[in-house]
């Protein structure tokens, strides 16, 4: 016990007793430009947000950034793990490959996209659009383009995660199974659906669990990328509360906005693990 | 005397939540003795050595060595030693450092150390390998590793768990052979867990059957051998193990399946009873109990036949070839003295 | 026959179009951070040109020096992984082994702090932290750090600390080893491997920080995270020198990841298996 309760106290105080006090917070109005009105204001703040478009419409992005890259991660993390496993050499350096994206920071990942990969004239997608003869695209200045743009860049950064794990617990599935599968008649497909699948599945729970987590408070990369913008367009409920907070110096608010994407992070993982216990 | 080793457990319980494990073990074992726990898996063996080195707390009574409590001394105070069943040895040092360490624990003098490392080792012949580390040795290598590592330290009480389980059944033939010879070199008390009754019968000066959390006998191995207390016991010791069948006393005439048999005249309660014959005692005979020939297995020096008696499969056990084929009808009989009865209520031996 | 050979050319093609998608943005920011910015803007982009270091130059000893920062990376990331190890590898033997009252609640509260977003704990942390004065400190920002790193050391540790057989101990105790020498000589050069990820893992993710070290950092306490971030807003269009500068502030994790790569890799699954992980 002695040994475990250093740990335990530094947790409680340095994430639960914040926790709390950041639930105070959301009750208070605290807007440091405009410190004269500070003061207790109850539930005003999660009133406020019901009618706010800009929450909503932040939710609605972090849902769609979210199931999009969460979805994405693993489909390609899962094929191209499938694909490698056939490889008979090379898995090395592919592995080492994988390990560039994750290693990087994510703000420096959002950096070199805004400059060296999308920026319009110079950037690499930009050099191989106009090579095949296509218009150049604004790929941050362009709404429509920044969402799809930062999912992408999240998808490029975390799917060698995903793929790392996948191809860790391919690797080490029984090969007997497969050869009483093949000696069963199961084709290829049913192989795969019926004896792969099920046996990655606690890998793929738990990649899923994990990078929806980490979706969820995605921060860095947005921010260095297109700080949110333009406008709003790639501002999810974690970008919003930290310009909430500290653009806008509306503290009180920006804290109600965290503890909406507090309460969803939590729901959200207690559904997934009570899911993977169920199975 | 610093290394007697005389070990004495009053009324042990140890309860795992709702589920008792052992129900008040009584137990005596004295200096010098080479003692083993035999019982098969789940009976409370192990868990009483464990308890005896210390290594599991206990929910009722109280362990005695050399006339002292030691109930609630940590495992290191208790001067005993243990070789578990998966050696544990320590895979970040070499052999040497391995077996040195129950002596670095206490702060031995290197000189000292050296000497009594080398002398160990030499005592199972893996001097040659002190330089190499666990993970390079063979099963049989290991085993030997922990097994100088537990008498390095000249303990007065020696622990073994299994310790023939992992190694093959040659190998394990040979070793336990030498461990006899090395705990009488030594003089140590010994502790012995296994559940293979051969093993244990072989091996061991007394001892003690195991049975759902309760000795059910202590004794020498012959004495097991001859006279089973129970009839679980009886079934448990010998290979194949005795014969048991359900038979009924009449007026001092003893029936089974209906048939009479050529017994003296018993003396006891009418009513059923269990009869237990151990297959070498049973012979082909011209009379006896009608039988039918089940299946013939040749092991080459003895033949064991396995018999349908009215519905219950025994075996007997024969050195010369018998002639019989599978399907034939034939007669067994025993002699009077090789019968066992059991109580079929409590399992109890009656004594006739 | 031809058939086989051919599903192996177009695997490989598929493996080496991956290995350039990861690989291509680092080595063009490599390259790039080697041009002079007039090569920058050639088009098409320029693979032979005469390499510079005067990039590298300008961002180590040019009137916004990176070393600064670097020494911040290095004083945060470097400390708060210390202190970190320091109390989760008692806590995490403590949870593998120990009887340990509500076990289980305290696993799952380890757990449960590891999934907090982070932009829930910097504001409570800045209201304090400016209270107390202490915002741009190196105090503040390494506690913040703890919040991520501890419970992810916590959970990566314990099972490694699993994995090491129960008799492991009780040997060393009948060894007369004690419960404090059994866990320093034949438990801990055990987890050795262990350990090395964990503190592979915990400096990775305190020198990547990006949103902490925004809010609490200042003009003294600003690691290269933030100091590449505003790197951009100043000197927007010097990309040869922002590459030289991200390829420095990224140098120790690019190594790091390059030599430990199978350890990561184990840290990866481990802690896959385990839920750990986690990066903002």
């Amino acid at each position: 016990m002695a040994l475990f309760l250093p740990a335990l106290v530094v947790l409680i105080v340095t994430t639960s007793a914040p926790l709390v006090y950041l639930a105070w917070t959301s009750l208070e109005r605290i807007d440091l430009s405009m410190p004269w009105l500070s003061g207790f204001a109850g539930a005003g703040n999660y009133l406020q947000m019901g009618a706010d478009p800009r929450f909503w419409h932040s939710l609605w992005l972090t849902l769609i950034y979210t199931v999009s890259t969460v979805v994405l991660q693993v489909l390609l993390g899962l094929g191209l793990a499938l694909l490698v496993l056939r490889i008979p050499k090379g898995q090395g350096i592919l592995r080492v490959a994988a390990i560039l994206p994750i290693v990087l920071a994510p703000v420096v990942v959002g950096l070199f996209w805004r400059t060296l990969v999308l920026a319009p004239d110079v950037g690499l997608v930009d050099v191989v659009t106009r090579a095949l003869g296509l218009p150049s695209y604004n790929w941050l200045g362009d709404p429509k383009l920044a969402l799809l743009s930062v999912i992408a860049i999240h998808t490029w950064q975390w799917t060698p995660f995903a793929f790392l794990v996948m191809l860790a617990s391919l690797s080490s599935l029984p090969p007997d199974v497969f050869e009483a599968a093949r000696i069963d008649r199961a084709s290829a497909w049913q192989r795969f659906r019926y004896i792969t699948l099920p046996l990655i599945r606690p890998a793929i729970v738990i990649v899923v669990i994990m990078r929806t987590m980490i979706a969820l408070s995605a921060f860095a990369a947005i921010f260095a990328a297109t700080g949110g913008g333009p406008g709003t367009a790639t501002e999810i409920l974690n970008l919003y509360a930290y310009r909430t907070s500290f653009s806008e110096l509306n503290l009180g608010y920006g804290a109600a906005l965290a503890m909406v994407l507090l309460a969803i992070t939590l729901a959200v993982s207690f559904v997934m693990f009570r899911a993977r216990r169920a199975r | 005397m610093a290394n007697a080793g005389r070990v004495s457990m009053r009324g042990i319980v140890k309860r795992h939540g709702s589920f008792t494990a052992l129900h008040g073990i009584d137990l005596d074992i004295a200096p010098g003795e080479f003692f083993a726990l035999l019982g098969p898996s789940g009976s409370g063996k192990t868990t009483t050595l464990r308890i005896l080195a210390g290594l599991e707390p206990l929910d009722a009574g109280q362990v005695m060595l050399d006339g002292v409590d030691v109930t609630a001394r940590e495992p290191g105070e208790r001067d005993v030693a243990m070789v578990f069943q998966s050696y544990a040895l320590y895979p970040h040092m070499t052999v040497y450092e391995n077996i040195a360490f129950p002596l670095r624990m206490v702060g031995t003098a290197k000189g000292e150390t050296d000497r009594a490392v080398k002398d160990a080792a030499a005592k199972v012949h893996i001097d040659h390998l002190l330089a190499r580390r666990p993970g390079e040795l063979s099963g049989g290598q290991q085993q030997r590793c922990a097994l100088a590592r537990a008498i390095v330290r000249k303990p007065r009480l020696f622990l073994l768990d299994e310790p023939l389980s992992n190694l093959d059944a040659k190998l394990r033939l040979e070793t336990r052979v030498e461990l006899r010879k090395l705990q009488r070199a030594l003089g140590v008390t010994a502790v012995y867990v296994t559940h293979d009754q051969e093993e244990a019968m072989t091996i061991a000066d007394r001892v003690a059957v195991f049975m759902d959390g309760r000795i059910v006998q202590v004794g020498r191995p012959q004495d097991i051998f001859a006279r089973p207390a129970t009839s679980v016991v009886a079934a448990f010791i010998g290979s194949p193990p005795m014969n048991l069948l359900p038979a009924d006393l009449r007026d001092g005439e003893l029936r089974v399946a209906g048939v009479p048999l050529p017994a003296p005249r018993m003396a006891g309660r009418d009513g059923p009873i269990t009869l237990g014959v151990r297959p070498a005692a049973l012979r082909i005979a011209e009379r006896g109990l009608p039988a039918r020939v089940y299946l013939v297995e040749n092991l080459g020096d003895t033949t064991i036949v396995d018999l349908d008696v009215a519905g219950q499969v025994i075996k007997l056990r024969t050195e010369q070839a018998p002639n019989v084929r599978e399907g034939d009808h034939v007669h067994v009989a025993f002699a009077p003295e090789a019968m066992h009865v059991f109580d079929p209520a409590t399992g109890q031996r009656r004594e006739g | 026959m031809t058939g086989k050979r051919l599903r192996t050319v177009v695997l490989v093609a598929i493996a080496a179009v991956l290995l350039a998608i990861w690989a291509f943005p680092v080595l063009w920011a490599l390259l790039t951070s080697f041009k002079t910015e007039r090569d920058v803007l050639a088009y098409p982009p320029t693979v032979i040109f005469t390499p510079t270091l005067r990039n590298y130059a300008d961002v180590l000893f040019g009137s916004a020096s990176l070393l600064p920062n670097l020494l911040s990376s290095v004083i945060v990331a470097g400390v708060s992984t210390f202190v970190t190890l320091l109390l989760a590898i008692p806590a995490a033997y403590a949870l593998a082994r120990l009887e340990l009252p509500a076990k289980r609640a305290s696993g799952f509260y380890v757990l449960a702090t590891q999934m907090l977003p982070p932009v829930g704990l910097i504001i409570p942390y800045y209201l304090v932290l400016q209270k107390v004065g202490m915002l741009d400190t190196y105090t503040g920002l390494i506690v913040i750090y703890l919040t991520f790193s501890l419970p992810f050391a916590i959970w990566l540790l314990v099972s490694y600390f699993e994995d090491i057989p129960r008799e492991m101990e009780e040997a060393a105790l009948l060894d007369r080893a004690g419960r404090f020498r059994a866990l320093w000589y034949v438990i801990l050069p055990q987890v050795r491997g262990g350990i090395a990820v964990t503190t592979i893992f915990v400096f990775l993710n305190a020198w990547n920080e990006f949103l902490f070290a925004v809010v609490l950092g200042g003009n003294r306490v600003r690691p290269v995270t933030v100091a590449m971030f505003n790197y951009i807003s100043v000197e927007q269009t010097l990309w040869a020198k922002l590459a030289a500068g991200a390829m420095l502030a990224m140098a120790p994790v690019i190594l790091l990841g390059l030599i430990a790569q199978r350890h990561i890799v184990k840290g990866l699954t481990v802690g896959a298996v385990k839920g750990g992980g986690r990066r903002a």
